[in-house]
C-alpha cells in the first residue's frame, strides 16, 4: 500500500506539531477571532448586548470624520518618514561604502538606534523634546537659535514632523544596511567599464549604482512603509494623538476606539482596514518598482 | 595612431604589494601585443595602467611621446573588454554598446549608425533589444566587443576576454578577434594565461612572472628560443622535459651533454656557444614533440627509458617515460603501440635542444 506521506514527512509533522499549535493559538486564532468580532457591535460598557451587525462597523468607519483625520495624519507621517529614511539611508550607505579610516567604528555606532527597543526609543525622544529639561531646548538655547524653552510637542504644526524625526532616527540603520548590501554586490568592473566609457562620477552613480540598488530600495520602501503606517509606540508615549488631533494617526485611532471607548467590534474592523491597506500598498510597491530589475 | 611606452614603470598597491617591477616595454602602433603569464603575475595590473584604471606608482607611461601617468581613462582614447564582460545589467544590448558614445555626446544618428554597424559585423543585430541576462556567454562576449568597437579607439585593451567561453567557441572567437584587429587597424593589448591563445593571436608576446617581464618576442622567439626555464615551461603541451647533466667539451665546435649512460651530441652552433662550459652542470630542455620514435638518428641522439604511461590524445599520444627516476613526457605518433614497462629508444632532434644554466635557469645558447 502506498501512503500519501512517508515516514520522514510524518515524523517532521510530529516535530512541528507543538510549534504549530502555539502559532495557531497566538496568531491564527486571534486573527480569525478579530475578523469574527468585527461583525458584531461589542461595547464592554454594554456586555450583554452584542448584536450581529454585518458590515455596519466597516461602513460606519467611512462616515466618521475622525477616522478620515487619522488617515490624513497617517499619510503625512508615512510619506515624510519613508522619504526621509530612504534619502538619509542612501547617503549613509554611500558614505559607508567608501574606504576611509574609522569606517568600522562609524558603522558600529550607526547600529545603536537599531538595537534600542521602540518603547525605549520613544521614551528617549520624550526627554529630548521635553519642554523643561529637554536636550533639544538646551542645545538650541545655548547656540542662540531660540531665546526661550519651547513646548515642542505642543505645537500642532510641528508635532507630526518631530515624531517622524524620532521614527526616522530609529529606522535609518536597518534601511542603511539593506542598501549597503546591494551597493556591495555591484561588481567593481562595472565602474571601471563606465570610467573607460567616459562616465563622470555622477553618471556612474546614475547608470551603475542606482539601477543596481533598485531591489534594495524596493525592500526598504515596502518595509518602512509598513512600519510607518502601523506605528504606535511613539504616538502613545510622546503625544497620545495630540495636541488636538495633530498626531491622531490610524493606529492611535484604533487604540482609542478599542481600549478607551471599549468598542471592540469597530476596533477590530478598523484593524482589518489597516491590514488591508498595508497589504495593498506593499503589493503596489512590488508591482511598480519590481518591474524588471 | 597609438604607440605605448613603459619606462621603468612600477606598480605598488596601497597595501604595499609590489605587483609590477621595473617594466620597460615599447608597444608599436597597430601591433597585437599579448601579455602572457600565470595567475597573479601582474598582467591585469599592467593593462589597467594602460587604461588609466590603476595609477602608475613610479616611472613614465607614454602614449606617442605624451606622458599619460595622470590622464584619466576617458581622455586616453582606449576601449576595454573585461573578462567578466562588465555589461550594464539593466541596459539593453543597444544601450550597452551605445553608452560610451552617449557619454561622449556623439550625435544621435551617428551613434545609431555605428551601433547597428558593429552589431551587424558581430552578428548580434537581432539581439539589440535584449538585456545581458537574456544572452548566452558567447553573445555577451560579442556585445562587450561591440561596446569597445563602436568607440573606434586608438588602443583596444582586452583582459582574458575568452576565458569564460567553452573550448569550441574560444577557438572560433580567436579567429574573429584576429580579423577584428586586421579590420580595425589599431593597437591591441591582450591579456591571457592561455599559451595557445597567445601563440595564435600575437605579433609579440610578453611573458611575465611575479611582476617581472621574462621575455618579449614573437611567438616563434618565445617558443623556439626561450630565455629561461620559466618561459620554456610555460609554453608547450605537454610541458618541456628537463634533464640535469654535464657538458663535456671536446674542442671549440664539438660538445656533448652527458647524464649517466645518456650522451647527446650537441650541434656545432650550440657547441660553439658552450665552448667554455666544459664540466658545467646544466639543465637540458627537450620539448615533448622533438623526438622521433624510429631511433634512426643513431648514437649521440638516442634516449632510452621504460614506458610509464600512455595517454592517447586523439591525433597522437603522450608517452610517459621513466628516466633515472624522473618522468619525461613525449608526444609520439598514434600508430606506435607501446605497453607499460616496455623499453623504448627515442631519437632526439638535436637541432632543437635547449640548454639552461642549472642555478639561474637562464639560457646558455640563445
Ligand atoms: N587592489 C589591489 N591591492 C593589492 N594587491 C592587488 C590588488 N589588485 C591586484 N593585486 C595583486 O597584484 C598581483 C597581480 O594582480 P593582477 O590582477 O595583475 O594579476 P593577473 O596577472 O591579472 O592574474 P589573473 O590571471 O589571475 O587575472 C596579484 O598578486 C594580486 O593579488
Ligand atoms: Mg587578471
Amino acid at each position: 500500500m502506498r501512503r500519501l506521506f512517508g515516514y520522514e514527512e510524518r515524523s517532521a509533522a510530529l516535530f512541528l506539531a507543538p510549534v504549530m499549535a502555539v502559532l495557531m493559538g497566538v496568531a491564527v486564532f486571534p486573527i480569525l477571532y478579530s475578523l469574527y468580532l468585527s461583525f458584531f457591535r461589542i461595547k464592554l460598557t454594554r456586555p450583554n448586548r452584542t448584536p450581529f451587525v454585518w458590515f455596519d462597523n466597516y461602513t460606519d468607519l467611512f462616515t466618521n470624520d475622525l477616522f478620515w483625520v487619522s488617515v490624513a495624519r497617517t499619510v503625512t507621517f508615512s510619506v515624510v518618514s519613508v522619504s526621509a529614511i530612504a534619502v538619509i539611508a542612501l547617503l549613509v550607505a554611500l558614505l559607508l561604502n567608501q574606504d576611509f579610516r574609522g569606517r568600522r567604528i562609524l558603522s558600529t555606532i550607526l547600529l545603536v538606534p537599531w538595537a534600542i527597543p521602540y518603547v525605549a526609543n520613544a521614551l528617549m525622544w520624550k526627554w529630548i523634546y521635553d519642554s523643561g529639561y529637554g536636550a533639544l531646548n538646551g542645545i538650541l538655547y545655548q547656540m542662540d537659535f531660540i531665546d526661550k524653552y519651547m513646548i515642542w510637542l505642543g505645537d500642532q504644526e510641528k508635532t507630526i514632523f518631530l515624531i517622524a524625526n524620532a521614527f526616522v532616527w530609529k529606522e535609518v540603520p536597518l534601511a542603511t544596511i539593506l542598501l549597503l548590501v546591494s551597493l556591495k554586490s555591484i561588481p567593481s568592473d562595472l565602474y571601471q567599464a563606465a570610467r573607460v566609457d567616459g562616465a563622470s562620477v555622477w553618471q556612474r552613480f546614475v547608470h551603475v549604482t542606482l539601477p543596481a540598488m533598485k531591489p534594495g530600495f524596493m525592500l526598504v520602501m515596502i518595509y518602512e512603509t509598513m512600519m510607518a503606517i502601523r506605528h504606535f509606540d511613539l504616538f502613545f508615549i510622546l503625544t497620545e494623538g495630540g495636541p488636538g488631533d495633530a498626531s491622531h494617526v490610524l493606529s492611535w485611532h484604533i487604540y482609542v476606539e478599542t481600549f478607551r471607548n471599549l468598542s471592540f467590534g469597530s476596533g477590530a474592523a478598523m484593524s482589518y482596514v489597516l491590514a488591508l491597506v498595508t497589504f495593498a500598498l506593499s503589493y503596489t510597491f512590488i508591482r511598480t518598482l519590481g518591474r524588471k530589475v | 595612431m597609438a604607440r605605448i611606452r613603459f619606462e621603468n614603470v612600477e606598480k605598488k598597491y596601497a597595501n604595499g604589494f609590489h605587483a609590477v617591477k621595473d617594466l620597460n616595454l615599447d608597444i608599436q602602433d597597430k601591433e597585437f601585443l599579448v601579455l602572457l603569464g600565470p595567475s597573479g603575475c601582474g598582467k591585469s595590473t599592467t593593462l589597467n595602467m594602460i587604461a588609466g584604471l590603476e595609477e602608475v606608482s613610479d616611472g613614465r607611461l607614454m602614449f606617442d611621446d605624451m606622458l599619460v601617468n595622470y590622464t584619466p581613462p576617458h581622455k586616453r582614447d582606449v576601449a576595454m573588454v573585461f573578462q567578466s564582460y562588465a555589461l550594464y545589467p539593466h541596459k539593453t544590448v543597444y544601450d550597452n554598446i551605445a553608452f560610451g558614445l552617449q557619454m561622449r555626446k556623439a550625435p544621435r544618428d551617428e551613434i545609431d549608425r555605428r551601433v547597428r554597424d558593429a552589431a551587424q559585423k558581430l552578428e548580434i543585430a537581432h539581439l539589440l533589444d535584449r538585456r545581458p541576462s537574456q544572452l548566452s556567454g558567447g553573445q555577451r562576449q560579442r556585445v562587450a566587443l561591440g561596446r569597445a568597437m563602436v568607440r573606434e579607439p586608438s588602443v583596444f585593451l582586452m583582459d582574458e576576454p575568452l576565458s569564460n567561453l567553452d573550448a569550441a567557441l574560444r577557438i572560433s572567437m580567436r579567429a574573429e578577434i584576429k580579423e577584428l584587429h586586421q579590420a580595425m587597424q589599431t593597437t591591441f593589448v591582450y591579456v591571457t594565461h592561455d599559451q595557445a591563445e597567445a601563440l595564435t593571436l600575437a605579433d609579440r608576446i610578453v611573458v611575465m612572472r611575479d611582476g617581472v617581464v621574462q621575455q618579449v618576442g614573437s611567438p616563434d622567439d618565445i617558443y623556439e628560443r626561450p630565455q629561461n626555464t620559466f618561459v620554456a615551461s610555460f609554453l608547450g603541451n605537454p610541458p618541456i622535459n628537463y634533464i640535469d647533466g654535464t657538458i663535456e667539451v671536446t674542442d671549440s665546435s664539438t660538445a656533448r651533454f652527458v647524464r649517466g649512460d645518456l650522451a647527446l651530441t650537441l650541434t656545432e652552433a650550440t657547441a660553439r656557444k658552450l665552448a667554455d662550459c666544459n664540466g658545467r652542470e646544466v639543465r637540458l630542455g627537450i620539448r615533448a614533440e622533438d623526438v622521433d620514435e624510429t631511433a634512426q638518428g643513431g648514437e649521440g641522439s638516442v634516449i632510452r627509458g621504460k614506458v610509464n604511461s600512455v595517454l592517447p590524445v586523439g591525433s597522437d599520444q603522450f608517452l610517459g617515460f621513466d628516466f633515472y627516476g624522473e618522468e619525461l613526457f613525449f608526444r609520439v605518433g598514434k600508430d606506435l603501440s607501446h605497453r607499460l614497462g616496455d623499453d623504448v629508444a627515442l631519437s632526439v632532434d638535436l637541432n632543437r635542444l635547449h640548454v639552461f644554466d642549472k642555478d639561474s635557469g637562464k639560457t646558455l645558447i640563445w
